[in-house]
């Protein structure tokens, strides 16, 4: 019977492959939207190389100098197929000599190519990113030294160092010296709102007092960004008949590099460099430029407050549906009512968040505690409420997770310590607790990873596009209820700059670099979150099983 | 120690005990209720929606000595604030009365000159225009203002001014005017008025008017010319009304027409005749007046019966197939409920389309849009005029004797209301009824439209489409993983298919907008031939697989097919991507966007369903996949093995008893599945053109209720009607999606309660 040749062929094979071809496009579309993020993300950083091109033949040919962003294809309605125009974007810097940092050039016009060689093309902190060749710089007190001699790189490194100190310093001046005491100050004229008639005069000596001291200031500040002055490099930038001569001041560079003379070791460190300022730096250019790190420090703050009042309540919560209320019908319902209380559009919440907790708690809290304020101080979005609004919604997660893990606990555990003679709370705190530890974090770490990635509801209750503070900095405000942590400021949020970049962009070429790589760190952050929340659930099961009994 | 003592509890232990046993019932309780209280907290905002009017008890005023009870007052209005109502009597003296010291009385001889024989008040300009007996019009503005004494007390004072009187029609000697109307914008003036009264026929005159320049600045209006239009009016006159932008002149008749003469420049037409009441015994018609904006004019008629008739531009089907429209002209487009009897006064709201109308002692609220009756009462006296205050806060009546009744008005929403909220609704300009969302506008007599029914059904067609999208793949991966798959690689391939559920919608989003709706814009029909081959590519293999030697079919074991599958999907898409192009010259005339826009009439865009669809695909697929893998597992090891061992193949075995006895796991799947596409919102704000758009056009946009929330709330103020009505968009939300959980969980126990019979 087994060797005969087996002519019957089983049913349905083709179905069977039909459904491989299923999981297949599954796995491909994973696949695929991770490495579409990954490579954009990544690529960002990169050194990419400065690029000359000249379209067009004989006398009206010009020059384009840039990297090249993207190939597209482009083809207006109405045209066929074959009418499609292939052009590559090219990132040509330079928006303010030539009015947008971005040009299309249409692929078959190109009649040559070559590397720009010594080419730099410089981060700065207003106006864009430059791309132009070096010719000179000048440091106060030294001859100017040519772009050609030696020397030439370390002088203009050294000029840079020395302008950002400087530039630091002066920031660290306006920023928490004098912003601190703009903040006394608006306090003062707070007071003299409030004061009676006759007692404005001593106030409004005190507030002038401040006033001096922050003009003072000022000065001081202006002074050593003056000190920048004088420290310049002059570059030519554009090609062929278009090329001028131009100087900047070495205080408004960011950072430089030259693409097109770095070694593989070379482009690895720029790319470090670049990767690591953007998770460091704050923001510039409307968010198009800079880093995203007051996202990063809003995100965390706000996941990490969210988390602290998630789990305590879920867990109670979680302990007296398991362990203390009667299970009958009643309990049953509001079982599953929580279950799918975890599938109600977290948008609801949002507005929940804006209706209860903005509009009610805030203006209760404004009315006890911060009365004859102008303005609202709570009763306005903030990261307190967003906090509360996306721990509302998490709860129904926690309370499942607790609930399976502590119901996982074997009936015999519970027994034997009642049996022994430990009261109920006993019972739970020393037994069954601990053996659900792993249930209820991994339920906490699904939260946050949640929380983290919530965009819509942030909207209603207190995310912005820009922050010049963070929620959490050594400054202790007027306006805090717990010292140190701004609970009623506005803060940033990397989901919702995703949005706010990739979507509210005026430009959405210059912003789609940043988009990509603030999306990379994102997800990075969520799958990890997802699978430490896994792993963590593995380890702690090993652990508790080996300590029972 | 006491052998007691020794076996007593430690009264610490007992106190922590009892203590901790309160704090968890308490505390578990709260939770679960403050997690239940979003839904009635969410309702009790939206719920002042569907409240109509309430009018508080009426302040009676009683009439005072200087107006003569016996004489009817012309005219009457209230302030801003509702503290100071006036009177015009027919000598043309204004009396002000005090909202809050019912015995004082201010009267104001502003010396018109002559007596007062027609008066129209215009309470959002604050003005009077006056007709006299001698045949002028004078226009009279109030000048009420609000003055502040020094402990901080607000005073209303009035100083009426007399800003123009020109005389209409005087040709052939003074004749007094009987009716009146004028109406101003920043484009131009218009004045009409009746003349007659003394026997002879009645004149219907209209005055332009021109600015004439000044030296140095400013100008002084001055009449332009005097227009005879008595030839254009059909029938006898007897009313006339001048539009706000003083572009028409409307003239009622005594045998029911009404005339709508249209101006441009100093030339004046019929534009149209219209009979409104036509179809009734009598036809006369009792009463028109404008609500707000003056682009709809209520008609009363003698027995009660009241409609409206809007202007708007009805579309002509030409011979030759295209629709054209004709001029805007007065049809009608609703009736309101019927009135015990005429009407016999009637004020029109500054701020929103009610209007007040009464009819003997009974006084009725409409809403001119939605038709709606906002309040009804009956006020126990004959009713001589009624004003609306110009916040909408407050009712004023007259009685006969001259003596006023403040009413109190709570209306905060007028515009909502169930059938405003749900109903196709008639709204100004339209040509038919239509259901609508549109919330804010540019001028200042924009109405909003907040209809919920284009949002639910944007919110079903996204989710439609994400399903269509979705659950194929979904199922044939859940069936493949569970049923055919081998057993090693389900411990990566299901985490793996998971992460994807662990994107945040926003990045999503945002891959849509900039990536793949670019991507997609002039590829529909490599996209088409994707969808096409791909399916056929892998059943085509299979049943190639299964014709082969039997030593070639062992090259891939069962199990195995995946992997095969994976090289034949890439090389599969970028065939038809490649052969898009060659389709689409050959079907769709070289250009499928044209050739939609052509052959079906429909719109397409860019940013469409279809790319909603597929990117919301990847948020559902792997909630579908996971939980209907799971169902499909799940089902006993033992009825797997006897199908295998009566001969049945495994394709069999998985339909055939598998996938049924599963069924109701895969259903609860796909409601959960179902159930986040209700409620994804950033995908389709990114994704979409966010229009409310009523057709299920795959090429092109969408607004999902939970879009609009996302893009509107941030900016509707608190306790407005947009702001509870996007509240009321969210119970909606709530409400579909804890149904459908609600559904798909209990048909997952009731599969558990059916694997343990089994």
């Amino acid at each position: 019977m087994t060797n005969a040749p087996d002519n019957r062929r089983p049913r349905g094979e083709a179905q069977v492959w039909l459904t491989a071809m299923g999981l297949a496009v599954g796995i491909a579309m994973v696949s695929s939207l991770i490495g579409v993020i990954l490579w954009n993300g990544l690529t960002v950083f990169w050194p990419k190389s400065v690029q000359e091109w000249t379209v067009g033949s004989g006398s009206d040919n010009r020059q384009v100098i840039g990297q090249v962003v993207d190939v597209r294809t482009n083809r207006p309605v109405g045209a066929a197929a074959t009418a499609a125009v292939t052009e590559l974007q090219v990132f040509t810097a330079n928006k303010q000599y030539l009015g947008q940092p971005f040009g299309f050039i249409p692929a078959a016009d190109i009649t040559a190519v070559r590397d720009v060689p010594g080419v730099l093309v410089i981060e700065r902190w207003k106006n864009g990113t430059l791309i132009g060749t070096p010719q000179a710089v000048s440091l106060p007190g030294a001859q100017p030294l040519s772009a050609t001699a030696p020397g030439f790189a370390g002088a203009v490194a050294a000029g840079i160092e020395r302008c950002t100190a400087w530039r630091a310093e002066g920031e660290h001046l306006r920023k928490h010296e004098i912003g601190a005491l703009a903040r006394r100050q608006e306090q003062i004229r707070l007071d003299l709102l409030r004061a009676p008639a006759g007692a404005t005069a001593a106030i409004k000596s005190r507030f002038d007092g401040f006033q001096a001291e922050i003009e003072r200031l000022t000065a001081q500040a202006v002074e050593i960004e003056g000190r920048m002055k004088g420290h310049e490099l002059a570059l030519t930038i554009g090609a062929g008949a278009q090329a001028r001569m131009i100087t900047i001041g070495l205080g408004e560079v960011v950072d430089l590099h030259a693409p097109n003379e770095l070694s593989l070791v070379g482009k690895t460190g720029v790319f470090i460099g670049r990767l690591w300022s953007f998770l460091t730096a704050d923001p510039r250019e409307v968010n198009t430029e800079g880093g995203i790190w007051p996202a990063i420090v809003g995100t965390f703050t706000m996941t990490l407050m969210m988390s602290l009042a998630v789990v305590p309540f879920g867990v109670v919560a979680a302990l007296y549906l398991r362990e203390y209320a009667r299970q009958g019908p009643v309990v049953r319902f509001v079982r599953i009512s929580v279950n799918n209380l975890a599938g109600v559009p977290s948008i609801v919440f949002g507005v929940f968040g804006l209706g209860f907790f903005v509009y009610v708690m805030g203006a209760s809290v404004d009315w006890l505690f911060f009365p004859g304020y102008d303005k609202p101080v709570f009763r306005t979005g903030g990261i307190l409420w967003a906090a509360a609004t996306l721990a509302l919604m998490t709860v129904p997660v926690v309370i499942v997770a607790t609930e399976e893990a502590v119901s996982a606990v074997p009936r015999g555990m519970r027994e034997g310590s009642l049996a022994c003679g430990a009261s109920k709370w006993q019972t739970i705190q020393r037994i069954v607790l601990p053996a659900a530890v792993p249930g209820i974090i991994t339920g906490a770490i699904l939260a946050m990873a949640r929380g983290a990635g919530e965009v819509a509801p942030l909207m209603m209750v207190g995310v912005i596009k820009f922050a010049t503070e963070l929620p959490l900095d050594g400054e202790w405000l007027e306006t805090d209820l717990v010292p140190f942590v701004h609970l009623n400021q506005k803060f940033m949020h990397l989901g919702f700059h995703i949005y706010d970049l990739g979507f509210q962009s005026p430009d959405s070429d210059a912003a789609r670099p940043m988009v990509f790589a603030t999306t990379l760190f994102l997800i990075l952050l969520v799958l990890v979150l997802n699978l430490g929340a896994i792993l963590l659930r593995e380890r702690l099961r090993r652990k508790f099983q080996s300590s029972t009994f | 120690m006491s052998a007691e003592a020794r076996y007593t509890t430690s009264r610490l232990t007992l106190w922590v005990d009892g203590f901790m046993t309160r704090f968890i019932r308490v505390g578990g309780v709260a939770v679960i209720a403050a997690v239940f209280l979003i839904m009635i907290f969410i309702a009790a905002v939206a719920l002042p929606l569907f409240r109509g009017a309430t009018v508080g008890t009426p302040v009676h005023l009683p009439a005072v000595a200087g107006v003569e009870p016996a004489e009817a007052p012309m005219a009457f209005g209230i302030d801003e604030w509702g503290e100071m109502p006036f009177l015009l009597d027919r000598a043309g003296r204004l009396h002000f009365r005090s909202a809050t010291a019912p015995g004082m009385v201010r009267t104001v001889d502003p010396q018109l000159g002559a007596s007062v024989t027609s008066v129209v008040w215009q309470s959002y300009a604050q003005r009077l225009v006056i007709g006299t007996g001698d045949g002028r019009l004078v226009l009279l503005e109030t000048g009420y203002a609000p003055a502040f004494a020094d402990d901080g007390s607000r005073r209303i004072t009035a100083r009426p001014e007399q800003v123009g009187s020109f005389p209409i029609g005087q040709g052939h000697g003074a004749r007094p005017i009987i009716s009146i109307g004028y109406g101003e914008n920043d484009q131009g003036k218009l004045a009409a008025a009746l003349l007659g009264g003394d026997g002879k026929a009645p004149e219907v005159h209209a005055l332009t008017f021109t600015r004439k320049r000044k030296l140095g600045g400013g100008g002084a209006t001055v009449v332009d010319q005097d227009h005879d239009l008595t030839a254009l009016v059909k029938g006898t006159p007897t009313k006339v009304m001048v539009d706000d932008d003083a572009e028409s002149v409307l003239v009622l008749s005594k045998e029911g027409d009404l005339s709508y003469i249209f101006r441009d420049g100093n030339a004046f037409t019929l534009r149209q005749h219209v009979r409104p009441f036509a179809d009734l015994a009598d036809p006369t018609i009792s009463s028109v007046e404008y609500v707000l904006g003056d682009v709809t004019v209520v008609l009363g008629h003698p027995s009660g019966v009241t409609r409206k008739f809007s202007l708007f531009s009805r579309p002509v089907t030409r011979p030759d197939g295209t629709i054209d429209h004709e001029p805007r002209m007065f049809w009608q487009t609703g009736e309101f409920d019927e009135l015990p009897g005429p009407a016999t006064a009637f004020h029109a709201a500054a701020s929103n389309k009610s209007y007040a109308v009464a009819s003997g002692s009974t006084l009725s609220l409409r809403h001119g849009t939605s038709t709606a009756t906002r309040w009804e009462g009956d006020l126990g006296f004959p009713i001589a005029g009624v004003a609306i205050g110009s916040k909408y806060d407050r009712l004023v009546v007259l009685d006969r004797q001259a003596g006023l009744h403040l009413l109190p008005l709570h209306d905060p929403h007028p515009e909502s209301g169930l059938k405003a909220l749900f109903g196709k609704v008639w709204y100004e300009g339209q040509s038919e009824p239509i259901w609508d969302w549109q919330s804010t506008g540019g001028t200042d007599d924009f109405e909003p439209k907040l209809s919920m029914v284009p949002l639910i059904f944007g919110t079903l067609k996204a989710t439609i489409y994400a399903m269509l999208i979705a659950v194929p793949i979904a199922l044939l991966a859940a069936i493949y993983t569970s049923e055919f798959m081998h057993p090693r690689f389900k411990g990566v391939i299901k985490p793996t298919m998971e992460i994807m559920a662990a994107l945040p919608s926003v990045v999503l989003g945002f891959l849509a907008a900039l990536l793949v709706a670019r991507l997609f814009d002039d590829r529909i029909p490599s996209i088409l031939c994707a969808l096409v081959l791909v399916p056929a590519v892998a059943m085509a293999i299979g049943a190639w697989w299964g014709h082969l030697p039997r030593n070639l079919r062992v090259l891939v074991k069962p199990g195995y097919e995946v992997f095969v599958m994976l090289p034949v999907l890439v090389v599969t898409v970028w065939v038809a991507w490649s052969i898009g192009p060659v389709v689409e010259s050959v079907l769709f005339a070289g250009d499928f966007r044209a050739w939609w826009r052509n052959s079906t009439g429909l719109s397409y865009e860019q940013r469409n369903s279809l790319v909603v669809g597929v990117m919301m695909g990847f948020a559902i697929i792997p909630i579908i996949y996971t939980i209907a893998e799971d169902a499909l597992s799940n089902v006993p090891k033992a009825l797997r093995s006897g199908s295998l061992a009566l001969g049945g193949s495994r394709w069999q075995t998985a339909m055939r008893v598998v996938v049924p006895t599963a069924s109701a796991g895969i259903f609860s799947a796909l409601m959960i599945g179902f159930g986040r596409a209700v409620g994804e919102t950033m995908i389709v704000v990114m994704a979409t053109g966010n229009t409310a758009i009523m057709d299920f056009n795959i090429f092109n946009g969408m607004r999902t209720l939970s879009a609009n929330i996302a893009t509107e709330l941030p900016e509707a103020p608190q306790g407005g009607t947009l702001y509870r009505t996007l509240f009321l968009g969210a119970i909606i939300l709530f409400a579909m999606t804890f149904l459908i959980n609600t559904v798909a969980e209990v048909m997952r126990q009731r599969l558990r309660e059916k694997y343990k019979t089994v």
